[in-house]
This record gives structure tokens, C-alpha cells and sequence, in this order.
């Protein structure tokens, strides 16, 4: 199994950027899994949306990258879509996963905790990576806003309270 | 500049543009209902027609720029295109700045409309009946459930299992199981027979119920139905739970999603609803940015493209004002500006052509004037013009040969002022102002003056020169030296007496002489002594009168007799030595300055040794005192010929001047022996040999002659 050296680069995020506190590499028997834990911070605004029906999503791109001089190679990519939604009828948080699954919650931070712990169990395969090589693990969560209602938009792009997604945090493999 | 590169025709640029601008605000208008697929371009399209408005701005300002600077430059054209342009923009921005304020207004009281106080209570109150009815029917099954448990309560797993199908079968629930702590499935039944294992909990329920005891929940079913989740204990330690599924009437579920979907849809638009204003009023401004913006941009193209034959008009006025009449515009259109432009056309055409015809009037005239100047400078009579004051306006070169003063270089002056600086002629131009002054028509007079050059006489005639409407507006004085006219004709005058003299006189002398002759021969042998010799001494009295009357008579005829030269190149200082040699002995004091000792002319070395035989006789008889003659050569250059000067001057009593406008004429003599033809003779025969003789009046010593011959050659000075 790979090592994986826990180390994110320097980021700046605004006041309720999420932010990825970790990801992890898993060997399997049929390649590699990515563990990663994404801490989503949402602000009062996002939360009064929420709670008004309005659906968020975010996106999480997983990315293996190869260091180059000039640029990074993109070896492999991974898009994981989580909406999360407020069922009012019930008072619960549902939580749209990747996998067409909807999990529903009583708290919010129930809610926020299942979306946090992303485990992709789509296996990377093993024969992309060589031992001799360095590699990067690079992920980020972009909120989407091109989801929100409509006349929320533009607002959304203008308004920091608005601006949920991460950057990206990369972490070099070593063995 | 940007809009003179537009190669469209502009009606095409303007239909392409407000195409281009509904064609994106219509998008974007499709964009914000919910269920058009354009809706994920709606940030899209926003940014494109930001930028279309941010393009149309740059461009406006760009046209507005330029527009400012052609008005510093105060270029053609420009303010009549401020002016239009102004009004364009204040007439486009009033209406629409009117109406972007009424439907933002009507826009936010329509949204406000939608949301109520009465919607809201009913929103939540429909919400709360329909949570009321659910978890009314959650109460029941909790209670159905808390009573099958109480019937497995204390049974054995192989009791459990068989009494779970028959609590299955009376409740009505789709799937009942049994499980341990552990989570293993004790017992179980299914509506479903092919669920073999049940839908057992996951680890947030199993949190929650290990915190609970109990747990209960509504859960998505498969195929979008709702069920509810009912999980108690078997036993008090918690060593068996019983799970119940019970569904919901798939009209209850239902009526709880389209209340449910109501109220979310309700509180998402109320959440929205300043949202909802700020973006449609964003979209009007867009929409109202855009229209205006293009507008004004259009209306720069269309009054540029209207005025440009307004500025190509004023550029050409401009050019003929600055004498350019080449001017021909381009008619653009066929409309009243083309036919303006026409007209201009035909305007600097015809303007052309008369500046032209006069420009040829005028060389015409020119060449008249510079003919008629040819004419007059050439004219051997002199001409003074003046204007109505007085004042010489023109006088040609023979004023100058006859008066001997640049007149020509008295433009702008009077005869008066002339006459102050050259006194010599102030008797004639006094005359002639006189003449002028009172004259109303055409008047002729001679006026005799004495001139630096002796008497002259000049025929003067005077026109007096009119308006068209009568007033004088000037004079015009042609006058001509008649002197040598005059005195041409009393020599031959003179000449015809002295020939009839010699012809009437000498013919009857001899016969006279020989009677008296005959007399005195035949009777002094006959006569006493006393009468022979009274016969004796009257016809020798007879016969001296007869000899002197004859010389005279043959003075005469040598006068009027033309003279026979003999013409050869001889030195005139030389034949001045000769005579002055001859001279010396009487006692006369000569004193000499010649400009050369080699002064060449060709003349009668006889008749031109005659001149100064009588020149320096005449001098030496009017002379009393020791006789002083001074004799000058020099050399002057008269009508482009060169002259030889020869002065003589004496000492004597000099000439009065009754005697200076006579002594050249024949018979003319102060001395009680002269005939008066030593001076004539001198006269005729300078003449004779192309030269003149005057009077130096400027000399008051004595008398002085000059007198002018043409020289051949004439030496170096010494």
C-alpha cells in the first residue's frame, strides 16, 4: 500500500471556503481508491437558502497528476456530484450522492458530515502509476452556481458569502 | 476614425446590430423562466450583453470623443452634428429613462404582490396539516408496533419467528423483522417474497437507536413512495428489536409531495424575491443600456452619414471663399442635399468660368495698358496725366527728354511742388498748372520758357478728362519742343531771303559799278578840276558801297547756300590747339579742360574750324577787358549716343535775355559792324553735323555756348 504524505499547500479561501483536510490513496485489490474529507462551511445566506428550498451542489474533481517543468500531466480525473436539498414535509436533509443515491438526514450537520466523507470506490488502476515517479493527488469541491436559481446568480458570483467551493489542495505521493 | 471605416452601408449596420441586440435579449429573457434550457446560458448571456453594453459605451464614448475634438478643432460640420446628436440622445433618453423607471416600479409591486401574510400562514398551515396527518398516521403505527412487540416480548427466537408472519398478515405492513443488538435478522416477512433479506437500518439509526431505543422516520421507499420507519425494543436490556415498514397511501404521499413542492416552491421565491428584482431590473437596464446605447451609437453613424454632405458643402464654401473654385462635391444622394450640393456644383462652375473670363478681361486690359505705355513712352511728344486734384499720376520718358527732370519720379505730386524744386521751370509749370486750373475743355497754347538748355518752346495741349456722370476726374497734358521746329523754319526763311537778296540785290550791283566806272572814265577827261574830282570821289563812293553791298550779298548766299563738307575723322582737340594757336598773338587768355587728348569726330575740318573761329571772335569782340576764354571737353551720353561736350565760356558783358532768345537767328547783332550771322552760321553748321548749340544760361561770368557733337571715338581720360 502507497504512503501518502498528508501535506496541503497554502491555500486562500474566502470566509466560508470549504476546505479539503485530507486524501488519501487506498490500494485495493483492483487498483486505488481515494479517500478524502472535505470540511464544507456554509454561510448564514447558504443556510437560509437551504432552508428555503434552494438546492446545493457541489462538485468534487479528483485529480492524479505527474509534476512537470512547465505543467502538471493529468493522468487521471474524477467528478463526484453531491447536491444537498431540505425536505421540509419531513424536516430532513437529503443528500443526492454520485451513486443515484439519496440519503436523508434529521440535522444539517448529519447531512454535511455524509457529503465531508467522499470515498470513491471507482478504483484508479494501478498500472497508471509507476514507482519511480512522483505523483500528485489534487482535489478541490466547486460549489455550483450555474445550479442555483436563476435570479440567485448573478448575486452569487459577486457575493462572498457565495463563495463555497475550495481551491485546489495537492498532496505528493511517496511511497 | 472608427466609423469612417464602416464598409457596410449603414441601414444594413443598424439592422444587423438591433438584430444582434433583440436576438441577445431575447435570449436572456428565455433564460430566466425555470424551464427553458437556456437556462444554464443565463450567466452567459448576461456576460455577453454586459459586454455588448460595455462595447457600445466605448464606441459611443470613442464617437463622442472625436466629436469633441473636431469641435475644438471647430472642424466642418461638427456643431451641426453636436446639435443633432443632443437632441437625439435627449429625446431617446427622456421616454426610455421614463420608462425604465415606471417598469422597475411595476416590476418590484408585482413581485411584492405575490407574497402576502394570509399565503404565508396558509403555506405553513397546509404544511403543518399535512405533517399533522403524517405523523398522525406515524402515532398509530408506532402504537401498532409498541403492541406487536409486546406480543414477542419474552418469546424464543423459534416462537418469534413464527408469530412474525401472522403480525405481518394482520397489520398490513410490508415488511416486519426481527434483529438483534448485533444487527442479525432473527425473523422476517415481506409483502415482497423475493426480499430475502430485510431493509435493515443503517449506522445512523443504529446511533440514534442506541440512543433512543426507539426510532421511527419516514423513509423513501423504491419507486418514489414514502414509508414509514418504525424500530422499538423487544426486550428491556435491547437484546431484540422489531422493525415495522408501513407504507403511505399513495394519494396521502401524494398530497404531501404537491404541498410539500408547493411550499418549498412558495419559500424559494420569497427567499428570492429581492433576488428576483434585482435581476430583472438588471435585465431591463441591460435591455434599456442596449437599445439606448445602440441607438446613439446608430444615430452618430446616421447624422455623421447626413451631415457629411453638409460638411463637404461648408469645406467647399471654405475653399471658394479662399479663391479655390475648382470645387466639385460628390452628390452622394438624390435628395434635397444632393440637389444642394448639385447647386453648389453649379455655383463654383459658373464662378469659375467668370473669374476666368475676367482674369482674361483683365490680362486683356493689362496688355491694352502696357501697350498703350509702350506707345507713350515711346512717343517723342511728352504726357503728364493727372487725377482730379492735380496730382500727376503718370508721364512718360519724352516729359523727362524735353523738361530734362524725371517727372515719372514725381508721381503723386503737384506741377507747384515741381516747380519749387526746379526753378528753371517754374515759368512753364506754373503756366501749364494755370492752364489746367481754369480749362473746361480742350485747350492748345505755346509756351516759350528758358530751359537749362536755352530757349525752348513747347506746343502744349491739355484735355480735361470726365466721368461718366460728368465730374472731372482728371488731365492729361501732351506737350512737344518745338523749339528746333521753329528755328528750322526762320532759317529757311531766312534762308529764302538771303537767296532772293543775292538774286535781286548782286544782279543790278554790277552794272551799277561798271556805269560808275564808265562815268568816271568818260567824264573826268571833260570835267574842271574841282568837278573831276567830286566825280572822281562820288564814284568811288559808288563802287566801295557797290563791293560792300556784294560781300554782303555773298554773305548771305554763303549762308543760305547748303555747305559742301568734305567729312573725315579729325581730333577735336587738336583743331582746338590749331585755332587757339592762331589766336594767341591778339592777346586772349585761353585756359583749357578736356577730358581727353584724343577725341575723334567726323566732320568738315573747314566748317568745324569755322565754328571756332566764330565762336572765339564773338567772344573776343564782346570782351573789353583782357579776354579770358575757358574751353571744356567732355564727354555725355544723350539717347544712348554718345556726344562730345564742347564748352567755350568768356568773360564779357554776357547775354540779357531778350538777346538769349535771338542769337542764334541771322541778322541778330549787338556790334555796329556785324552782319549777325556769325552765330547763325555756327548754329547751322553744328546742325549740319548732327549736333545742337545752346546757351549755357547756368553761366553768369560772361556768355558760354555749349555745343554737342556726336564723337566717334573718345579717349581715355586723362
Amino acid at each position: 500500500m502507497l504512503c501518502l504524505q498528508l501535506a496541503p499547500g497554502l491555500v486562500k479561501a474566502s470566509d466560508y471556503a470549504a476546505r479539503i483536510d485530507y486524501a488519501e490513496l487506498q490500494h485495493t485489490d483492483h487498483g486505488y481508491t481515494v479517500q478524502t474529507h472535505i470540511d464544507y462551511r456554509l454561510s448564514p445566506t447558504a443556510k437560509e437558502a437551504l432552508h428555503k428550498g434552494v438546492r446545493l451542489t457541489w462538485e468534487v474533481t479528483i485529480e492524479l497528476r505527474q509534476p512537470g517543468v512547465l505543467w502538471d500531466t493529468r493522468i487521471h480525473n474524477r467528478k463526484l456530484t453531491y447536491s444537498l436539498q431540505f425536505h421540509a414535509l419531513l424536516n430532513q436533509y437529503v443528500v443526492q450522492t454520485p451513486f443515484d443515491r439519496s440519503e436523508m438526514f434529521l440535522t444539517l450537520s448529519a447531512a454535511m458530515n455524509f457529503m465531508a466523507a467522499v470515498h470513491d470506490s471507482t478504483p484508479i488502476p494501478a498500472e497508471l502509476l509507476s514507482a519511480d515517479k512522483p505523483y500528485l493527488l489534487a482535489v478541490k469541491t466547486q460549489f455550483n452556481r450555474e445550479l442555483l436559481p436563476i435570479p440567485l446568480r448573478p448575486v452569487a458570483y459577486l457575493d462572498n458569502r457565495w463563495f463555497l467551493s475550495s481551491v485546489w489542495y495537492t498532496w505528493p505521493i511517496q511511497k | 476614425m472608427a466609423y469612417s471605416k464602416i464598409k457596410l452601408p449603414a441601414s444594413a449596420t443598424i439592422i444587423l446590430l438591433f438584430g444582434f441586440v433583440l436576438l441577445s435579449l431575447q435570449l436572456m429573457s428565455s433564460a430566466t423562466q425555470e424551464s427553458s434550457e437556456l437556462g444554464e446560458m443565463y450567466s452567459w448571456l448576461l456576460v455577453i450583453n454586459t459586454l455588448g453594453s460595455v462595447i457600445l459605451l466605448g464606441l459611443v464614448a470613442f464617437n463622442a470623443y472625436s466629436l469633441v475634438r473636431e469641435l475644438k478643432k471647430k472642424e466642418a460640420g461638427s456643431r451641426l452634428t453636436t446639435r443633432m446628436v443632443s437632441l437625439f440622445v435627449l429625446l431617446a433618453l427622456a421616454p426610455a429613462a421614463i420608462v425604465f423607471y415606471f417598469s422597475v416600479q411595476f416590476l418590484h409591486q408585482g413581485i411584492d404582490s405575490w407574497f402576502n401574510v394570509e399565503i404565508d400562514r396558509a403555506m405553513d398551515d397546509a404544511l403543518e396539516l399535512s405533517q399533522s396527518s403524517l405523523n398522525q398516521r406515524m402515532t398509530w403505527h408506532i402504537k401498532q408496533t409498541k403492541q406487536m412487540a409486546d406480543q414477542l416480548r419474552d418469546k424464543s427466537e423459534a416462537l418469534i419467528a413464527m408469530e412474525v408472519g401472522s403480525l405481518w398478515a394482520d397489520s398490513g405492513a410490508l415488511e416486519i423483522a426481527v434483529f438483534s443488538n448485533q444487527g442479525r435478522v432473527l425473523a422476517s416477512s415481506s409483502v415482497n417474497p423475493s426480499d430475502i433479506l430485510p431493509h435493515l437500518p443503517d449506522e445512523q439509526i443504529w446511533l440514534l437507536l442506541r440512543q433512543n431505543k426507539e426510532y421511527f422516520a419516514f423513509d423513501p421507499g423504491d419507486n418514489d413512495e414514502m414509508l414509514v420507519r418504525i424500530i422499538v425494543a423487544i426486550e428491556a436490556d435491547q437484546s431484540r428489536f422489531l422493525q415495522v415498514l408501513f407504507p403511505i397511501p399513495v394519494r396521502v404521499t401524494d398530497l404531501a409531495d404537491s404541498i410539500e413542492f408547493a411550499f418549498i416552491r412558495y419559500q424559494e421565491m420569497n427567499f428570492l424575491r429581492d433576488s428576483l428584482k434585482t435581476s430583472f431590473s438588471l435585465i431591463l437596464l441591460l435591455v434599456l443600456l442596449l437599445s439606448l446605447l445602440a441607438a446613439i451609437w446608430v444615430a452618430f453613424i446616421s447624422i455623421r452619414n447626413i451631415v457629411a454632405p453638409v460638411k463637404e458643402l461648408v469645406k467647399g464654401t471654405q475653399a471658394v471663399a479662399d479663391g479655390d473654385y475648382q470645387q466639385q462635391l460628390p452628390v452622394m444622394n438624390q435628395d434635397d442635399l444632393g440637389f444642394l450640393v448639385e447647386s453648389f456644383n453649379q455655383m463654383t462652375r459658373r464662378i469659375a468660368r467668370s473669374r476666368d473670363e475676367t482674369r482674361a478681361a483683365g490680362l486683356e486690359v493689362e496688355n491694352q495698358r502696357a501697350y498703350l505705355e509702350t506707345i507713350l513712352a515711346n512717343l517723342t511728344a511728352g504726357v503728364i496725366s493727372f487725377d482730379a486734384a492735380f496730382y500727376i499720376r503718370t508721364a512718360n520718358q519724352a516729359a523727362y527728354r524735353i523738361l530734362h527732370i524725371p517727372v515719372s519720379h514725381f508721381v503723386g505730386e503737384t506741377l507747384p511742388t515741381l516747380a519749387t524744386m526746379h526753378s528753371e521751370l517754374a515759368d512753364v509749370l506754373n503756366a501749364i498748372q494755370s492752364l489746367l486750373e481754369k480749362a473746361d475743355d480742350i485747350w492748345e497754347q505755346r509756351i516759350v520758357f528758358l530751359g537749362p538748355n536755352g530757349r525752348q518752346e513747347l506746343l502744349c495741349r491739355g484735355t480735361p478728362l470726365f466721368s461718366q456722370h460728368g465730374a472731372r476726374t482728371g488731365a492729361v497734358v501732351v506737350f512737344d519742343d518745338v523749339t528746333d521746329l521753329i528755328q528750322a523754319q526762320k532759317n529757311a526763311a531766312w534762308g529764302e531771303v538771303a537767296r532772293r537778296l543775292a538774286h535781286e540785290i548782286k544782279n543790278p550791283l554790277t552794272p551799277i559799278q561798271l556805269s560808275a566806272e564808265r562815268l568816271q572814265h568818260k567824264l573826268s577827261k571833260e570835267l574842271q578840276d574841282g568837278s573831276a574830282v567830286f566825280l572822281q570821289r562820288g564814284t568811288r563812293t559808288i563802287v566801295q558801297q557797290v563791293e560792300a553791298m556784294k560781300r554782303m550779298v555773298d554773305d548771305f548766299s554763303e549762308y543760305a547756300r547748303p555747305s559742301k563738307k568734305q567729312v573725315e575723322k579729325i581730333n577735336l582737340v587738336d583743331l582746338i590747339q590749331e585755332v587757339m594757336a592762331l589766336y594767341l598773338p591778339s592777346g586772349i587768355i585761353f585756359s583749357t579742360a578736356f577730358a581727353s587728348d584724343r577725341v575723334l569726330v567726323e566732320a568738315d575740318p573747314v566748317s568745324l574750324r569755322q565754328v571756332l573761329h566764330n565762336l572765339i571772335k564773338n567772344a573776343q569782340e564782346a570782351t573789353t577787358v583782357p579776354c579770358r576764354i575757358e574751353i571744356k571737353i567732355a564727354k555725355v551720353s544723350r539717347n544712348n549716343t554718345d556726344y562730345v561736350e564742347l564748352g567755350i565760356y568768356d568773360n564779357g558783358n554776357g547775354l540779357n535775355a531778350e538777346q538769349l532768345e535771338t542769337i542764334f537767328d541771322p541778322y541778330v547783332t549787338s556790334k555796329a559792324k556785324g552782319t549777325g550771322l556769325g552765330l547763325a552760321i555756327v548754329k547751322k553748321i553744328v546742325e549740319e553735323h548732327g549736333g545742337v548749340i545752346w546757351v549755357d544760361t547756368s553761366y553768369n561770368d560772361g556768355a558760354g555756348f555749349l555745343l554737342q557733337l556726336p564723337v566717334f571715338e573718345f579717349g581715355n581720360f586723362k
